[in-house]
């Protein structure tokens, strides 16, 4: 499974917030898209998750385009944001239902249980929102995003408040979507946690990619330097 | 049957917030019964009776509250960035429209019983034997409101301005269906046959339909960048 973008271009107004960035992420595959604030970042994972039509350019699953407003690309992918974009006064598996039934599936308490446990929030059922701590509450939305088992997990910032061991959880989860086949896409400012997680590294810079390889240990270095220097790409 | 589904879900979901919340309906509530404690106070009744302003206060009264409820019932789906998450998943933003519409519909049924009886009961108008003509005024004339004040109320969400869009967008479509409202519950108040109200009554089935029809069909166009 190969999820591609090509040519992509996004314009808010007059300011150009892509200008013609091409990326690829396959199965099995940690893809982190790092850069500074106003890299871009946000921008280039809402086109490739459908929620933003890019002004010119195209992305693909498999060389067939997708989009947004097909609900049928929707069921296929899942999303963890620094929001967690769980509603406050329902309990946690009470949000899980919900996402569960609009995703059709008809899922029953104890498995509703069980997609929280295997996120390590087994405990949080049935407590309300409102009442969770942030780690926790990233927890429930991490359940949410993976409760369709969905083939692309987009993530954006999701370490964002975390303390240690949430973000600990929260890789463990990463690494295991990982393994079963999924392509994780991952965006994130933490330039040393994005080496660390992800296969492959894109950086971008004031909307032009500067950087797309390996992140493997001696690459590391290299993509530092186009982090802070912002080079262009070779 | 999945459209029916998801409007449900949403609607239900909508709900149970808004009753959890409890505050902002309480609020609501409040609202009303103090417009119509303030408005029988402010009315000469000796000069103008009751019944010749009861009708126009409380389809006032309605559109203020109704409105001011319709834009709040996106600020949940804003908590925490709930909505994005409501949109990536296979719902369809007509269900998305629809289910919203039907929670703020039973929200409007609510606000106008109270309007109502706290208008009726603060300007001393008797109601006896009209409540069911009332009823099938209210029903049409409450459909167009709340579909027109959801798909607006994202609308404003949408912008920068927020809140203070919602009214200035809305006011003016909605001053049409204030007017038939108002003038066939008039009438009712006045004990009119119903021959004379009736075609005042086709026109709010008109503009109900019309408002859940394009709100159906448009709303894609508040929700998606």
């Amino acid at each position: 499974m190969t999820l591609e973008g090509r040519g992509i271009v996004c314009d808010y107004g007059p300011v150009r917030a892509l200008a013609g960035v091409d990326l690829r992420a396959a199965g099995r595959e940690i893809l982190a898209i790092v850069g500074p604030n106003g890299a871009g970042k946000t921008t280039l994972l809402k086109v490739l998750s459908g929620e933003r039509r890019p002004d010119h350019g195209e992305v693909t699953l498999n060389g067939t385009r997708v989009s947004g407003s097909d609900a049928a690309w929707r069921a296929r992918i899942g999303l963890v944001s620094h929001r967690t974009g769980l509603y406050e006064k329902l309990t946690a598996i009470e949000n899980l239902r919900f996402f569960a039934a609009l995703h059709g599936l008809r899922r029953n308490g104890r498995k509703l249980t069980a997609t929280l446990e295997a996120v390590g929030a087994g405990d949080l059922a049935g407590r309300r929102v409102e009442t969770l701590s942030r780690g926790q509450r990233q927890r429930v939305a991490l359940a949410r995003s993976i409760l369709h088992d969905p083939e692309i997990l987009f993530l954006d910032e999701p370490f964002t408040g975390l303390d240690p061991e949430g973000a600990a959880g929260l890789e463990h989860a990463l690494t295991a979507r990982r393994h079963d086949g999924a392509v994780v896409v991952l965006v994130t400012h933490d330039l040393r946690r994005g080496l660390r997680l992800a296969d492959r590294v894109v950086v971008l810079r004031r909307g032009r990619k500067v950087f797309d390889g390996e992140a493997a240990e001696d690459g590391a270095a290299e993509i530092l330097d186009h982090f802070t220097a912002g080079a262009e790409a070779p | 049957m999945t459209e029916l589904r998801w409007t449900w879900l949403i609607a239900r979901k909508d709900l149970n917030l808004e009753f959890r919340a409890g505050g902002r309906l309480l609020s609501m509530i409040a609202f009303v019964v103090l417009a119509g404690f303030l408005f029988g106070f402010a009315l000469d009744k000796g000069q103008v009776p009751g019944r010749a302003v009861v009708a126009s206060l409380t389809w006032l009264t309605v559109l203020f509250a109704s409105t001011a409820g319709a834009g709040r019932i996106f600020d949940t789906e804003e908590e925490d960035g709930a909505f994005r998450h409501v949109l990536l998943t296979p719902v369809s933003r007509r269900a998305v429209f629809l289910g919203k519409t039907v929670a703020n519909l039973a929200l409007t049924w609510l606000i106008t019983a109270l309007s109502f009886i706290a208008l009726t009961s603060f300007l001393g108008v008797r109601t006896s034997g009209s409540l069911a003509a009332h009823a099938a005024i209210f029903l049409p004339g409450t459909i167009g409101l709340s579909a027109t004040a959801t798909f607006f109320g994202r609308m404003s969400r949408h912008s920068n301005l927020g809140d203070s869009l919602l009214p200035v967008l809305t006011f003016p479509l909605l001053a049409p269906l204030v007017f038939f409202g108002a003038t066939a519950s008039a009438r009712v108040f006045m004990a009119l046959p119903w021959d004379e109200i009736s075609s005042l009554v086709r026109l709010l089935w008109a503009f109900a339909i019309g408002s859940v029809a394009v709100g159906a069909v448009l709303f894609h166009h508040v929700t998606d960048e």
